[in-house]
């Protein structure tokens, strides 16, 4: 394992030298997922101007509603664990698209390293800060701008249960990844079942309680990205769902021995290409 | 029976399962809903072994499964029958500890990373590799010296020539002194010196380091400077194994005539497959200008009556015989699907 994360370090290190001669490309990459996230919060910033909240009725009458704030806060969030996946673990995209088709996977099965490992660590994202500072801006911006008598059902030592959840937050990104990645395996190219899977996690960064029971089951249990977002978010807001934190870890050790098992299988199956 | 050679091939076999589309829209709707697969027999059935300090030509035409057999041997396809060993190892049951004693060169693909230095490149190769600092400089050091890494050395692997990438690609797969290396077409596409220079590095490397070198080429004179024996395979078989002397007594009845003509005209007067009855194969007449070049077989017409004939009918300048080289027979064998073995 410590050879693992010092090989890590070294490609980090590598990536960041990157940077410094790609400047440009670094700043391109940032500002576009800036500017989609941009657009996304002004799309809220516009239906929140017509609705004071968002509101969830069971029989006519409101049982729970979220303020622009909440909503903000919660989407912000979201991109927290998405973004650090992302920018360790972005690798992973490639191999669905052309790794595997191409035969480039060869150069991972001969060196003496996991090759889950080797793929995932290769690549250090820098594009990523883009989804994180905007994660970061709208957390801080939404809590600092909000009315006070919701502010004051935050705890801030919730954060710390939330930070210790957070690494299996993030897996559960991975293993989503990895998992339709390795299909590639078998069809060659799975780039777009994986890109299928991945755009789920929209749902996620809104309340669940706004979606039907298929969507909401959908999103907490088979690509559970709602624990990745809206559920720690609200418990940090108002302390519910504190369940959702245990069956993070438990779905998400769930997620990732299975994306393991279908990577072992697929390595197997693995076919190469013709050279 | 426990075999101890370096690398012990049994039975080896892959298949590869491919959709058959019948042609047009059609086709493509029915293979969509109902789709049907034939087996493709990639390798099919090969065994040898090689003993430690080889070095292999491993040789066949293009789509021979020369490659599917190397990427079995290196643990990236799994067999779909029989199976490998080398130096005691499975390649796909223990990737890990296995791959630690190969190198592995594919001419057409670089390992290195694009973008890093090469030096930082070692570096990186020597984590992944567990090599200590002492280790680390003696072996940079020989590499250094006999793949001539220095005036690249620093800089990014994208900015290299071919020939340079190559050699820095031969020193990452010997970095950490295998026992095995394997070279998929190293040559290819490079320039008369720099092949020269990787054939003498590839020499001193087996020598000095002892290392087993199995080799693909699809140049005949990689193998005729480099190997003593060869295997050959077509359509998934082997066709031959052996030394390359053995194959070349076999079809050492092959001999090249070639003489200048004082008038280039005076070639039509030169009916060697009327007068001798040559069989389609046995006989190639290259002429360039005045410059012409017989490649014959003996069975048919011995040296000496192709002589006379040729010198009876015209006049030449220069005349000169000598054996058919390796390309030939070996434009023989593939022809022949190795029947003739």
């Amino acid at each position: 394992m410590r050879k693992y994360l010092r090989l890590h370090r070294i490609f980090i290190a590598q990536d960041l030298k990157k940077l410094m001669e790609y400047k440009v490309d670094f700043l391109l990459g940032a500002i576009g997922f800036v500017l989609v996230q941009a657009v996304k919060v002004l799309t809220l910033g516009i239906m929140f101007a017509a609705i004071p909240a968002l509101t969830y009725k069971e029989g006519g009458v409101v049982v729970d509603s979220w303020t622009f704030n909440e909503v903000l806060f919660i989407y912000g969030f979201s991109l927290i664990p998405k973004g650090i996946d992302h920018l360790l673990f972005d690798n992973l995209w490639g191999m669905g698209y052309w790794v595997v088709a191409k035969g480039d996977f060869d150069k991972y099965l001969t060196r003496p390293v996991n090759s889950w490992f080797y793929v995932l660590t290769e690549k250090f994202c820098v594009d990523a800060f883009g989804d994180l500072f905007v994660g970061v801006v709208l957390v801080l911006y939404s809590v600092l701008s909000m009315p006070a008598e919701i502010a004051a059902d935050i705890n801030w030592l919730r954060l710390i249960p939330v930070a210790l959840v957070m690494p299996f937050a993030i897996m559960i990104y991975t293993s989503v990844k990895t998992g339709t990645a390795a299909i590639s395996f078998w069809t060659k190219r799975s780039g777009h079942i994986t890109h299928m899977c991945y755009m789920t996690n929209e749902f996620a960064s809104y309340p669940t309680k706004i979606y039907n029971r298929f969507i909401k089951t959908f999103i907490t249990y088979i690509l559970p990205f709602a624990l990745t977002a809206y559920y720690p978010a609200i418990y940090i807001l108002r302390g519910e769902s504190v369940w959702s934190l245990g069956v993070t870890v438990g779905v998400s050790v769930i997620l990732f021995l299975l994306s393991q098992l279908i990577w072992k299988l697929g390595v197997k199956a693995y076919e190469s290409a013709g050279s | 029976m426990y075999n101890n050679s370096m690398i012990h091939v049994e039975n080896l076999q892959k298949h590869f399962k491919k959709a058959i589309k019948e042609p047009g829209l059609k086709g493509s709707i029915k293979a969509l809903f109902k789709p049907k697969y034939d087996i493709v027999k990639a390798v099919d059935g090969i065994s040898f072994d090689v003993e430690a300090g080889e070095v292999i030509g491993f040789i066949g035409p293009n789509g021979a499964g020369k490659s599917t057999v190397i990427k079995m041997l290196t643990g990236i396809l799994t067999p779909s029958e029989g199976f490998c060993r080398i130096n005691g190892h499975i390649p796909t049951e223990s990737r890990k500890e296995y791959v630690k004693e190969i190198g592995v060169v594919f001419g057409q693909r670089t390992q290195l990373w694009w973008d890093l230095a090469l030096r930082e490149t070692y570096m990186v190769l020597k984590e992944i590799y567990d090599i200590n600092d002492e280790d680390y400089k003696k072996r940079m050091a020989f590499l250094n010296e006999v793949l001539d890494l220095e005036d690249f050395i620093t800089s990014p692997v994208r900015t290299l020539s071919l020939g340079q990438r190559m050699r820095a690609d031969i020193a990452a797969a010997l970095l950490h002194n295998p026992k095995v290396l394997f070279l998929d077409e190293p040559t290819v596409g490079l320039d008369v010196v720099v092949k020269d220079n990787i054939r003498k590095a590839i020499e001193r490397i087996n020598k000095e380091s002892g290392t087993t070198v199995i080799l693909t080429t699809h140049d005949l004179e990689d193998i005729e400077l480099l190997c003593k024996r060869i295997v050959m395979i077509d359509k998934g078989k082997k066709v031959f194994d052996g030394e390359l002397s053995k194959l070349r007594s076999l079809y050492g009845q092959m001999r090249e005539l070639s003489f200048e003509l004082t008038k280039a005209e005076d070639m039509e007067k030169l009916t060697y497959a009327e007068e001798f009855n040559f069989a389609d194969d046995d006989l190639k007449v290259e002429a360039k200008g005045t410059d012409v070049k017989v490649r014959f077989n003996t069975d048919t017409a011995s040296v000496e009556e192709m002589l006379s004939f040729t010198l009876s009918k015209v006049h030449v300048k220069d005349i000169s015989v000598k054996d058919a080289d390796i390309e030939e027979i070996i434009r023989r064998l593939y022809k022949g699907g190795g029947s003739a073995l």
